[in-house]
């Protein structure tokens, strides 16, 4: 259901208030304020864009998510610290992974002090390492398959198609369809003909 | 509030063969479903780990030790042999770690252990399936959707992206990625 003035979703088991940084188009479908729990940050909903339970926003105060027209999100985990953007028309299946950052670093001990630190600062993960975080952009009309892991900084072009269960580490051109683990071009698709609408 | 807690149902009663560090934290209503283990001690737990969500598979002689610091999330650890997670390790959701095939290799022994777990089985004992230990050392961090498979060790500091599938040792301190997961750098 759209969200209503107070910040509840019509019917939702959740007894609680979608956070202020998500906004959503009056036409739009979020299954749960759950769903936002971990939402910090803004998230940004367009007009015809849903997004189903088994979803988390996991969104720090710096992210910033952008969900584009009549996209669908069928159940994604999505880390966030500085953009991700998912263009309209984006069809994303169950158990997709976005993130724009690791959230933890790669030296071992850097992790290893971090850990530490989640265990006195009593916290449900370890969050704070000063880690880089690199926009993750999905141009419109991509389709993801299940299970798909997106790492941080990769671009995937329009059109574009991500064969289940792949993890895309690289960059994917437009109009190509692309799988494995980690994910490479299989062949290019139809590109639309000029002037018709994709 | 900066973090908000998902809603967690009160852990299971802990097993008697489970040990548990101080300051370890154990959340979830599915992580002693399939626990079978008979050892003495089952499994062991460190101090001051979290584990939110995991589900805890262990077979009859299963045996896990976990180190101190560990934090898990939505895992599942399937053990027939024996797991050991080191000091400080970070596995992500949706990981699995298994020291186990399941099932023969060999098309003639499936057979038989097909009908040895089906409703027909008559008490036929399953044969023998191959597991191999699984050693995850310290400070090592496992990215989210990742599978750690039968006889792996992988070495102190270790970095696995989201997504890998581990079928062979990683050194230390390597960066993995793919499915076979293949050393891509250094951390």
């Amino acid at each position: 259901m759209g969200l209503r003035p107070d910040r509840r979703i019509e019917g939702d088991w959740y007894d609680g208030p979608v956070p202020d940084g998500v906004s959503a188009h009056p036409e739009t479908h979020l299954d749960s304020a759950f769903i936002f729990a971990n939402v910090e940050g803004k998230v940004e909903f367009r007009r015809g864009s849903h997004v189903y339970s088994g979803s988390m926003f996991d969104v720090s105060p710096t992210g910033h998510v952008i969900v584009g027209e009549c996209a669908m999100l069928n159940g994604v985990y999505i880390v966030c610290d500085s953009r991700i953007v998912i263009g309209a028309y984006a069809t994303i299946s169950w158990n997709v992974v976005f993130m724009d950052t690791y959230r933890m670093p790669f030296a071992p001990e850097a992790r290893h002090k971090l850990l530490e630190q989640r265990f006195h600062e009593r916290a449900p993960q370890p969050k704070g390492a000063d880690v880089p975080s690199h926009p993750v952009v999905l141009g419109d009309n991509v389709w993801i398959g299940f299970d798909v892991c997106i790492l941080p900084g990769v671009t995937i072009g329009e059109g574009s198609v991500i064969g289940a269960r792949s993890v895309v580490a690289d960059d994917v051109p437009p109009y190509t369809i692309a799988a494995g683990n980690p994910a490479r071009p299989i062949r290019a698709v139809q590109r639309p003909a000029a002037g018709e609408r994709t | 509030m900066s973090h908000v807690n998902p809603p967690n149902p009160p852990a299971e009663p802990i097993p008697p063969n489970v040990q548990v560090g101080s300051g370890t934290e154990i959340f979830g209503d599915k992580i002693f479903r399939r626990f079978f283990s008979e050892r003495e001690p089952a499994i062991v737990f460190g101090e001051n780990c979290y584990f939110d969500g995991v589900q805890l598979a262990l077979g009859k002689r299963a045996i896990v030790r976990v180190g101190n610091f560990v934090y898990a999330a939505n895992m599942i650890i399937l053990a027939e042999h024996e797991i050991q997670i080191g000091n400080h390790v970070f596995l992500g959701f949706n990981v699995a770690i298994a020291d186990t095939d399941f099932h023969p290799l060999d098309p003639a022994l499936r057979v038989q252990d097909a009908i040895a777990v089906s409703p027909v089985s008559g008490g036929r004992p399953r044969p023998v399936i191959a597991t191999a230990p699984v050693i995850i050392e310290d400070d090592v961090w496992i990215g989210p959707n990742s599978a750690i498979l039968k006889g792996v060790r992988i070495g102190a500091g270790a970095f696995i992206e989201p997504g890998s599938v581990v079928t062979k040792d990683v050194p230390p301190r390597a960066r993995v990625l793919g499915n076979p997961a293949q050393v891509i750098g250094q951390v």
